[in-house]
């Protein structure tokens, strides 16, 4: 309430005017009213009336925000921070290679890169992961539900039934080597068109589509709060053609990934962006590099680049600010996105593995 | 723009028709901070502004995937697709062709490229119950003619072909009638044609499938290799306006395409392809290879580690189907003839 007039989120020729004309604090304008209002600054009186709106929208946001003790200037230390980092979830991939290169899983409110050449597993993976996120907690999961964004096309529903039903399977397995009595609890809910009716899908025909369903994301996600993952397959497609202006695509680029960042962390969700691959021509050789530029590099918190090596496809963890730089090798199967091998053992390392809380120590050392 | 038509602030449209600004693609182009300074309004109003013009841009609701997976309906379902007009090679494909989006199919010369592409501009004119979408085709032409006594050909045994679709539905289709053939030799022509006459020809209703034969081709001689940027850029702009096209009128575009060899030397390829045997890779390099959803290939040479068996007995005639990439579909392959009455696949 003693909130000062400069700070409100008002036109700054409004905020100019109240200045002169003496107001200080949010507190007298309430006091004083629209007509007064009106008939000291010479404003109209629907200006005043909005004016006061905003002015009493914006106390009572500061009130909650103080209350929850969150908010832009939020403070907590380093071992705060860390603490929830350790708790957050990670979505797995069913390939336990990749889980592990990624320290766990695809991370919840950080923003993961895919980039690869076509044909190679970008848009498989992601479907993989819009079913994995809906894994319940007990199986190792984080029990959320997920937004794909597909602007190429290549959504088809019927890959995401075989995988559905695979993983539904596979937690069948482990309920049924583990006998535990919520595990049956919870495959009572997670049936295929259980899964199937939280994944949102979204078609974006061009990149100005795009930048208007990243902009009603928000709202979306405030009203469906349990969504714990967004897809966009892909980013790249819309923004490579139709730009003589490659600045303009630039700063837009940078646009979404600030806004892509702020809705992974007020969200807890996992971003997970895809990307094409384009030729660089060097001096003597060309390479294959990631699509849209050096500055769209630093967007991403966490890239991956998949890529061929004869018959066998490898994923290469190429950013991660906590992992280090490492490459195995994956597969895709009709059930979907899997290790080369299957894991060895029994069912119930099978069981321990899908549910990294329960994983003993002596396993984490070894790596 | 009007707009007074839109569900804003009466002081926010005031402030949109002083800054001048036209388009709602303009609005969204600016960065929150540019739109506060530009029409003079608060933080609050621009957010406002933004989300208000991008539900106008919101074409379809949000749907569920369980939405997409119930709908049945063949005018906007996913499970509908192009028959190719024989059930060995709709298996392989799970249904047919995709009708959303661009299918390349690449292969050698003589290979059955023309052959498929002819096959698939009979069938698209069938009822939807046989696998058609009771429309025409266009047919594009880059470098060799039209080949229209083979169409003829397989226009007269249609009967023999499709055993399965009842003689007298095949007699009512008018199939010459319905193929709409294109020459565009360069690439100019080739922009106005895809600009000008597909979009004409797909907004009457009178076409649901286009044929491109070939692309390489328009890009064979005229670029050299200090000018792959502007000839990636076309390749770029083509492939937008064609999927733009494929996604507003539901319609399957089918490229075919040359393959070139490729030396192991080049560690660019390494990257991209699997090596399936054969020292050839479909042309015009990653650009293109982007903008795809399926690509298929087809060769005479059958590939190496299958069963030779098969492939012996009648060698000189034998093909390949094969998928190289596709979103629904895993990496595999199936054999076919081309007969009289058309491309025939083999158990």
């Amino acid at each position: 309430m003693q909130r000062e007039v400069g700070t409100l989120p008002l036109a700054p020729a409004l905020r100019a005017r109240l200045a002169a004309a003496g107001f200080q604090t949010a507190q007298e304008l309430l006091d004083t009213g629209p007509c007064g209002l009106s008939k000291e600054i010479g404003i109209s009186r629907e200006e005043a009336l909005e004016a006061l709106q905003v002015v009493r929208q914006e106390c009572h946001g500061d009130a909650a925000r103080t209350a929850r003790g969150s908010g832009a200037t939020r403070k907590c230390t380093a071992l705060e921070l860390l603490e929830e980092e350790q708790t957050q979830g990670f979505i797995i991939t069913f390939c336990s290679a990749l889980d592990n290169i990624l320290g766990g899983g695809v991370q919840l409110t950080k923003i993961t890169e895919i980039c690869g050449a076509p044909g190679v597993g970008k848009t498989q993976l992601c479907m993989q992961l819009a079913v994995d996120v809906q894994i319940p907690e007990c199986f190792g999961g984080v029990a959320g539900e997920a937004v794909f964004i597909d602007t190429e096309g290549s959504f088809m529903v019927d890959r995401v039934v075989d995988i559905a039903a695979a993983c539904v399977q596979h937690c069948h397995l482990i309920a049924e080597a583990q006998q535990e009595e919520d595990h049956q609890k919870a495959l009572e809910t997670f049936s295929l068109e259980n899964i199937l009716s939280h994944i949102y899908y979204f078609r974006c025909r061009d990149y100005v589509e795009l930048l208007a369903q990243v902009y009603l994301l928000p709202e979306f996600l405030s009203e469906h709060s349990k969504v714990r993952l967004v897809v966009i397959d892909g980013i790249a497609f819309p923004f490579r053609h139709d730009f003589e202006d490659l600045s303009l695509r630039t700063r837009l680029l940078n646009g979404l990934a600030q806004q892509l960042i702020i809705i992974a962390n007020d969200h807890k969700s996992a971003v997970v962006l895809t990307n094409q691959m384009t030729t660089r021509i060097g001096q003597n050789q060309s390479t294959l590099v990631p699509a849209l530029g050096e500055s769209w590099g630093h967007a991403a918190t966490v890239r991956l680049i998949f890529h061929w090596d004869n018959s066998q496809r490898l994923a290469t963890l190429y950013k991660s600010p906590s992992q280090k730089e490492s490459t195995i090798a994956y597969h895709i199967t009709p059930h979907g996105f899997r290790d080369v091998q299957p894991p060895a053992g029994t069912h119930s390392s099978e069981g321990t593995e899908m549910n990294p809380r329960k994983r003993p120590r002596t396993e984490e050392e070894k790596q | 723009m009007d707009w007074d038509q839109f569900d804003l602030n009466p002081k926010t449209i005031a402030a949109l028709k002083k800054a001048d600004i036209k388009s709602v693609k303009e609005i969204l182009n600016l960065s929150g901070a540019d739109l506060q300074r530009l029409m003079k309004l608060s933080s609050a109003d621009i957010q406002c502004l933004l989300k208000t013009v991008s539900r106008t841009l919101q074409r379809s609701s949000m749907l569920t995937a369980l939405q997409l997976y119930q709908d049945k309906d063949h005018l906007t379902s996913q499970h509908q697709k192009l028959s190719l007009g024989c059930s060995v090679l709709d298996n392989l494909l799970k249904g047919g062709i995709p009708l959303v989006g661009i299918t390349e199919l690449a292969g050698e010369s003589s290979a059955g490229k023309t052959q498929i592409s002819l096959q698939l501009c009979l069938c698209v004119q069938y009822p939807y119950k046989y696998g058609g979408l009771e429309s025409g085709a266009v047919y594009i032409c880059t470098e060799d003619a039209f080949p229209s006594k083979r169409l003829q050909q397989l226009i007269d045994q249609q009967h023999k072909l499709r055993a399965d679709v009842p003689a007298e539905v095949i007699q009512k289709i008018r199939f010459g009638n319905s193929i709409f053939v294109e020459r565009a030799a360069d690439l100019d022509t080739f922009q106005q044609c895809i600009t000008r006459r597909l979009s004409l020809l797909l907004a009457r209703g009178m076409v649901r499938l286009v044929v491109i034969d070939s692309l390489a081709a328009l890009f064979r001689c005229e670029f050299g290799p200090s000018e792959s940027a502007l000839k990636a850029r076309y390749l770029q702009t083509f492939g937008a306006q064609l999927h733009s096209l494929s996604t507003r009128f539901r319609t399957p575009i089918m490229c075919v395409n040359q393959v070139q060899l490729y030396s192991r030397s080049q560690n660019v390829s390494y990257f991209l392809y699997r090596a399936v045997g054969n020292r050839v890779t479909p042309a015009l390099g990653i650009t293109w290879s982007n903008q795809l959803l399926m690509r298929l290939m087809v060769s005479r040479v059958s590939l190496p580690g299958h069963s030779s068996g098969v492939a012996s007995h009648c060698a000189a005639s034998m093909r390949t189907l094969s998928v190289v990439f596709a979103p629904h579909l895993p990496p595999s392959f199936c054999y076919y003839t081309v007969q009289l009455e058309g491309v025939k696949g083999v158990k």
